[in-house]
């Protein structure tokens, strides 16, 4: 593929160090995708520039090609072989711009695609260190940020590269923090205005989560905000010492949103540390297991809210949010939703984090209600068995949602399991479960559970026989897709929920959620699952 | 730099690993020799990467008592060969990790068993042979002898308690999980078909019937699919298995050790972990 004088003039060959990032090529960012193109998100059907396809999150395409009648007819149109056996799943959402298909694998592959054929341009596959910490266990990588000709991808040693798009080359590669300690990194970035926004992996561990944001020129960070407060900081009176508190968990790992008007960005945090033993940090410990709203440009902390106070389920509170405007109780709203793993779907006026809606849109025992405070009135801590497992109602796997139906979609897991807490020796560098979970396979299955969000009333669902890891994608035409972890992926008619195509892609649909496109006048729908990426689309009738 | 634990124990290991191909000579040879640290080590990765299935307590798992293996025969070789390899067609996955850390998961469950009680043997494992053959064999192979409707027991010795084994004889339950769930299909003109189930998905199941014929259906097809709370194994209370002869199969059941044949296990679930 040529590359233009423009980028040629552009490009400055040099090695230098900016602000801790290594830069190994300077090179414009001017051409290709600009913050314009992500703010109208889905404008252009030949594009899917960020993890959710918009900054919304909603994941719910504007295409109408592929209908609830006509989907049966279906068929693969390549399968790309990425040659990667995945430890957990093929998490990752492509992006597409122009025809190319960015696509991110296990242990930190990469790979540009022709997205007509699923023939490679480039691969990228990073020289991981062989002592790696949680990134050995959950070795995933869940997308690209795409902004001008750079590709932003995090890494398993804690870091954030910059590839150029047209060749895959590194620009450059910032550290983000110490993976020996327990950091890893596996989000998919998001790229807002001048800036990249990251977060980080590894709560598991004795870390201490952030979220950040870098210059996608230099990859120097610009700020750094700490999803567990300092001494004497504003929520630290509800950890017990600070050296609880530099360890306290509340890792970032999956992508926030982003509100251009507010110039808010939302972003879940995870579990706080260790996972199951909670009496050695007493207190709600904020602000994990939460959704922190920041200022974009600052990081400052506008609003947050915690989902579920001193967690000791693992119940990390890391999904994506999706932004909507709704009419609850007769008013216009711009709101922020979450189908949180702790059994509960929320409604935040996004403005102010107001709680609009908080009821049960899974079958938990842990608890039925909020109190006044927002927070849950727990019937049952665990020890008793039968309330979401230590995956929760739902997970990291994206939902899906039509503002046009005013519909929900969302992969819900009902579990029963026993939570068994046990104090332990708190080492760097080493997994903190303190206890284990044991999960009764007897009780527990999936289903796709189409709710609505101003009532959380279910208006229909699809059992899967085990419980599922698959995201949920919706088109304006009433498709919904989704997965189970059987390996079916799955097309379902959204008024009714019946399923109106399924292909058995031969390995569970895990974390992974779907993405279309149009190319060629055609619709093409995106899906992976174990070692394969498949593009579908329905027959071509120029042929 | 940070040196956790496990790093300074799977080091220590490393030193005693060079050059030597089996975890048996890897190993300090005399268990109750084994550094402490090493154990630590291994208790660390057990918790890390074994314990979301088989249990905090290694006991996780029903009928497979990880805190039993050494007192059921098996050797360290045999018990890192199991965690290098797993165990096909089921959902426990082989390993990819260092000699050195298998090697600290050995030394760790074998301090587990060291701890466990020994049972007493008693009965006559020539006559319990003759009931096995009389009594379970049209359902349960050894070798290359005997059914395929229940599991295959060539190895059932390993890594089942003469307790848990009567159990099992006396009141089966029905399995919740695996390639043995017990299930009846009622087909759109009313036929019922039992069978044990060995995969399913929204649209279609997998069988064995009760004939060994392996079957597949679309769920489109069927009335009902119907999950068993009995198992497809009738209980052998004392009316059809006296006490004495109970003794003489499990003494014979303990006996079996041997691997058993690649085929005949049925098909695995899906994956589980996150």
């Amino acid at each position: 593929m040529p590359i233009s004088l423009r980028r040629i003039i552009g490009m400055a060959a040099c090695l230098a160090v900016v602000g801790g990032a290594l830069v190994v090529a300077q090179e414009s960012v001017a051409s290709g995708v600009t913050f314009q193109d992500l703010v109208q998100g889905y404008k252009n059907p030949a594009r899917w520039l960020s993890f959710s396809g918009d900054y919304s999150g909603q994941r719910h395409s504007p295409l109408k090609q592929i209908t609830p009648e006509n989907a049966r007819g279906l068929t693969a149109q390549w399968a790309f072989q990425t040659g990667v056996i995945p430890r957990r799943g093929f998490e990752g959402t492509p992006l597409v711009a122009d025809g190319v298909m960015y696509l991110t694998g296990p242990f930190n592959n990469a790979w540009a695609l022709d997205a007509r054929t699923g023939r490679p341009f480039w691969r990228y596959q990073r020289q991981l260190p062989n002592d790696l910490t949680y990134g050995n266990i959950s070795p995933v990588n869940r997308g690209f940020g795409l902004l001008g000709d750079r590709l932003f991808m995090l890494t398993l040693d804690a870091h954030l590269v910059s590839l150029n798009a047209k060749t895959g080359t590194v620009i450059w590669d910032s550290t983000l923090a110490d993976y020996k300690i327990g950091y890893a990194a596996t989000g998919a970035p998001l790229v807002v205005k001048d800036k990249v926004i990251i977060g980080i992996s590894g709560g598991d561990f004795p870390t201490r989560g952030f979220i950040d944001a870098y210059d996608p020129k230099t990859g120097a960070r610009i700020w750094r905000f700490y999803t567990v407060p300092g001494p004497g900081e504003a929520g630290s009176e509800t950890w017990p010492a600070a050296d609880v508190m530099a360890r306290g968990g509340g890792a970032t790992w999956v992508t926030g949103s982003y509100d251009p008007e507010l110039n808010m960005v939302y972003w879940g945090t995870g579990n706080p540390n260790p996972l199951y033993y909670g009496d050695d940090r007493k207190g709600t410990n904020l602000y994990t297991a939460s959704i922190v709203a920041l200022d974009a440009d600052t990081g400052t902390l506008k609003w947050t809210f915690q989902f579920s106070p001193h967690d000791t389920h693992d119940w990390d509170s890391t999904h994506v949010p999706v932004l909507a405007d709704l009419t609850i109780a007769g008013q216009p709203r711009k709101v922020v939703m979450v189908a949180n793993r702790n059994g509960f779907f929320y409604v935040f006026d996004r403005a102010t984090g107001k709680l609009l809606v908080g009821k049960p849109f899974s079958d938990t025992t842990w608890a039925r209600e909020l109190g006044p405070d927002g927070h849950p009135i727990v019937l049952n801590d665990g020890s008793k068995g039968c309330l979401p497992d230590q995956w929760g109602s739902t997970n990291y796997m994206p939902p899906s949602f039509d503002p046009e139906r005013r519909l929900f979609f969302v992969t819900v897991r009902e579990t029963c399991a026993q939570y068994l807490p046990v104090k332990e020796e708190i080492v760097p560098g080493r997994i903190s479960n303190s206890g284990t979970v044991r999960r009764d396979a007897e009780h527990s299955y999936g289903v796709l559970r189409a709710i609505d969000p101003t009532t959380v009333e279910r208006r229909w669902e699809f059992k899967y026989p085990t419980p599922t890891m698959a995201g949920v994608m919706s088109t304006a035409s009433g498709v919904v897709f989704a997965g189970d972890n059987e390996g079916n992926f799955i097309a379902f008619d959204g008024r009714t929920g019946k399923s109106v195509w399924s292909y058995s892609t031969g390995s569970p649909i895990w974390g992974a959620a779907p993405m279309t496109f149009m190319l060629d006048g055609r619709q093409h729908v995106i899906i992976g699952s174990g070692t394969t990426v498949t593009s579908f689309a329905l027959p071509d009738t120029k042929k | 730099m940070i040196v956790s634990k496990v790093m300074l124990a799977v080091g220590a290991l490393v030193l005693v690993a060079v050059g030597t191909p089996h975890a048996q000579d890897r190993a300090p040879g005399n268990p109750r020799d084994v550094d402490p640290a090493t154990v630590r080590a291994g208790q660390g990765l057990f918790r890390e990467r074994c314990a979301e299935c088989h249990g905090a307590d290694a006991k996780g798992v029903p009928n497979h008592d990880l805190t039993r293996l050494w007192a059921s025969g098996a050797t360290d070789d045999r018990v890192f060969q199991t965690i290098r390899a797993g165990v096909p067609n089921t959902i426990m996955p082989s390993s990819s990790a260092p000699d050195v850390e298998l090697s600290a998961l050995v030394s760790y469950l074998r301090s587990l068993n060291d701890a466990a009680p020994a049972e007493a043997a008693r009965g006559n494992a020539v006559n319990g042979e003759r009931i096995f053959w009389s009594t379970c064999g049209s359902c349960h192979a050894v070798g290359i002898r005997g059914g395929h409707l229940g599991p295959d027991l060539s190895r059932v010795g390993l890594n089942h308690s003469r307790e848990a084994l009567m159990q099992l004889i006396r009141s089966p339950k029905a399995s919740v999980a695996g390639p043995y769930q017990p299930v009846t299909l009622v087909t759109r003109d009313g036929q019922r078909i039992r069978g044990a189930k060995k995969s399913e998905d929204a649209f279609s199941i997998q069988i064995m019937d009760t004939h060994e014929q392996l079957q597949g259906y679309l769920k489109a097809s069927l009335r009902d699919v119907i999950a068993d709370t009995s198992s497809l194994m009738p209980a052998f209370g004392p009316d059809r298995l006296n006490d004495r002869d109970l003794d003489d199969l499990l003494q014979y059941l303990n006996t079996l050790r041997a691997a058993g044949p690649a085929t005949g296990r049925g098909a695995g679930r899906g994956r589980a972990g996150q």
